[in-house]
């Protein structure tokens, strides 16, 4: 909505082919990543997948050691400047000896497309709070401050680093209602988060970064589909031979513990026919879907395997 | 325009905060007083080897612009680091606030507590040290130690971005000591070596003082020590922009 024609069209962050290494870690190795106006992407990961050293890298507080990341087609300095990115970062501190509202106020001030101070306060959650003194705040207040602080103007693009850490369940959902309301806007929302249920029912693109390098890029549904979409679990009376198991079609990861069989597949129905066809007899046959979380850790596994081997 | 405007809400901040500091307020407006009364003691008038000044007037323009330096060198760097380590200044980053914004803030606050430090130690110079001077006198070493302890509140901004956690307080020290007793703080600088003293007399304390003693002794001060300071100044609040621009460590 505040984008210019000349950008409406053009990507809102692009990263080419962006390395940055500390010491012998690659934190971030050849990353191509493109944001386009109104997606709500959630980039997920381990510890130490890169997903902290990328957002530093998109707000220019580091700069890469290889390849160039844009923002809104400039650097990210600039985009910072004109106020079109705001910014809540995980390692973000916040100024003592002030009041949130004097801290929010600021924010205001700084930001060239602010919103009333009133208003920033009302729709982060913290109007009850607003007189109190920064550094008197619990964990998740902290938060909701920060998120205050990302939102204190009209920015293009929002920025959020594991933004629910240390907030309790109810506050959590108030916070992803807020977040709602940020992308029906038509702002770019980027999060990073390890709560995989989030990135499941929030985003509408889901990154997932390992070792620094992007995994899988698609939606929720797309990923879970990527790591084998269903789970198929049954028992098998008599010697199991697993040999015969793995030649499964569709077949995306197996488990054999005492009578019982735990198959990941792509195509759950073509599996369970073939399971048949081997003229098995699977008693307490069970079909489920893979949350993402599972889906997660089987794509997470399988890369770490392959670099392994 | 917009962004000068957006500055000065943070330098309103500073200040406040500086204000609603009331421990390190009270012990930096309390303290150079109470160094001078106890270092002037003596009632003799006589004056220091080669300065023209007496005791009481000597050590009211070295313990003011020692007590402004305390406050200003001590207050940012402690300060500016603890905030780079708790990540304030990174979140600053993300603001669209110029680099020179926060090296201002930080320099207009240091200057909120040195002003009523120096009219204390001068109000306690007057009347229970007797030390009498004309009023253009007392406006102008007021002004002259207020505006030289800039130089130094710019000094604390690059130090606080130079050193980070435990290193802070030590560097401070170092440079803090050296700096006060080699510019002549504590004691006549004219008692060194004439080698030290060819090299203290480039140093931005030795001028600092210098400025107060000429006007004490009735003169202006001397242009050769308002450039020595000047380029302090400069250079000093330039390596603070640069370097918090460029702090890309983990802050």
């Amino acid at each position: 909505m505040h984008t210019g024609a000349e950008d409406a069209n053009g990507p809102v962050v692009s990263f080419r082919d962006v390395s940055k290494v500390y010491g012998q870690v690659k934190a971030v190795s050849g990353l191509n990543l493109t944001l386009r106006p109104g997606e709500t992407v959630a980039l997920l990961g381990p510890n130490g997948a890169g997903k902290s050293t990328a957002l530093d890298l998109l707000l220019g507080l580091r700069n890469p050691d290889a390849g160039t990341v844009e923002v809104f087609g400039t650097t990210p300095g600039r985009a910072i400047a004109q106020g079109r990115v705001g910014a809540m970062l995980q390692s973000g501190g916040l100024m003592e000896d002030v009041r949130v509202r004097e801290l929010v106020q600021l924010a205001c001030d700084l930001h060239p497309k602010a919103y009333p101070v009133q208003e920033v306060l009302e729709h982060a959650g913290v109007t009850d709070i607003a007189d109190r003194m920064v550094n008197k705040l619990s964990g998740g207040q902290e938060q909701r401050v920060r998120f205050a602080l990302a939102t204190a103007g009209a920015s293009d693009l929002i920025i959020l680093d594991e933004p629910t850490t240390g907030m309790d369940v109810t506050v959590r959902q108030a916070f992803w209602g807020t977040m709602r309301a940020q992308a029906e806007l038509g702002r770019t929302v980027l999060f990073a988060t390890h709560y995989l249920e989030e990135a499941d029912a929030i985003a509408d693109r889901v990154i997932v970064l390992h070792r620094g390098r992007i995994l899988a890029d698609g939606s929720a549904a797309e990923i879970k589909a990527k790591a084998g979409a269903r789970r198929v679990v049954f028992d098998l009376e008599g010697p199991i031979d697993e040999t015969a198991l793995r030649g499964l079609p569709f077949l995306t990861s197996l488990s054999v513990s005492g009578h019982t069989v735990r198959i990941q597949s792509t195509d759950a129905d073509a599996t369970t026919h073939a399971v048949y066809g081997l003229g098995l007899y699977p008693r307490n046959l069970e079909v489920t879907g893979l949350g993402l979380e599972q889906a997660f850790i089987a794509i997470t596994d399988a890369a770490s395997a392959e670099e392994n081997n | 325009m917009l962004k000068s405007f957006s500055s000065a809400t943070l330098i309103k901040l500073e200040i406040l905060r500086t204000l609603r500091n009331k421990k390190f307020m009270f012990f930096s407006v309390i303290y150079p007083s109470v160094l001078y009364l106890i270092i002037s003691g003596t009632s003799s008038s006589a004056t220091i080897p080669h300065t023209h000044l007496s005791m009481q007037l000597y050590y009211l323009v070295a313990m003011a612009s020692f007590g402004s330096l305390t406050a200003v060198l001590m207050g940012n760097s402690e300060r500016i680091a603890k905030e780079r380590e708790k990540g304030w200044v990174r979140q600053l980053r993300l603001t669209a606030l110029p680099g020179h914004g926060y090296v201002v803030a930080k320099i207009a606050s240091a200057a909120t507590v040195t002003l009523p430090a120096i009219l204390v130690i001068e109000l306690v110079a007057a009347v229970l040290k007797n030390v009498r001077m004309e009023t253009w006198q007392w406006v102008a070493l007021t002004f002259a130690v207020w505006a030289g302890s800039l130089v130094f509140a710019a000094l604390g901004v690059a130090i606080g971005y130079i050193a980070s956690g435990d290193a802070v307080r030590p560097i401070t020290m170092i440079i803090y000591f050296s700096l006060s007793i080699l510019g002549g703080l504590w004691m006549p600088a004219t008692i060194f070596p004439q080698w030290l003293q060819n090299i203290a007399e480039w140093l931005p304390t030795h001028s600092y003082a210098a400025l107060g003693q000429a006007i004490e002794l009735g003169d202006a001060p001397h242009m050769k020590d308002i450039g020595v300071l000047l380029v302090y100044l400069v250079l000093f609040v330039g390596a603070a922009a640069w370097l918090y621009r460029k702090d890309t460590k983990k802050a």
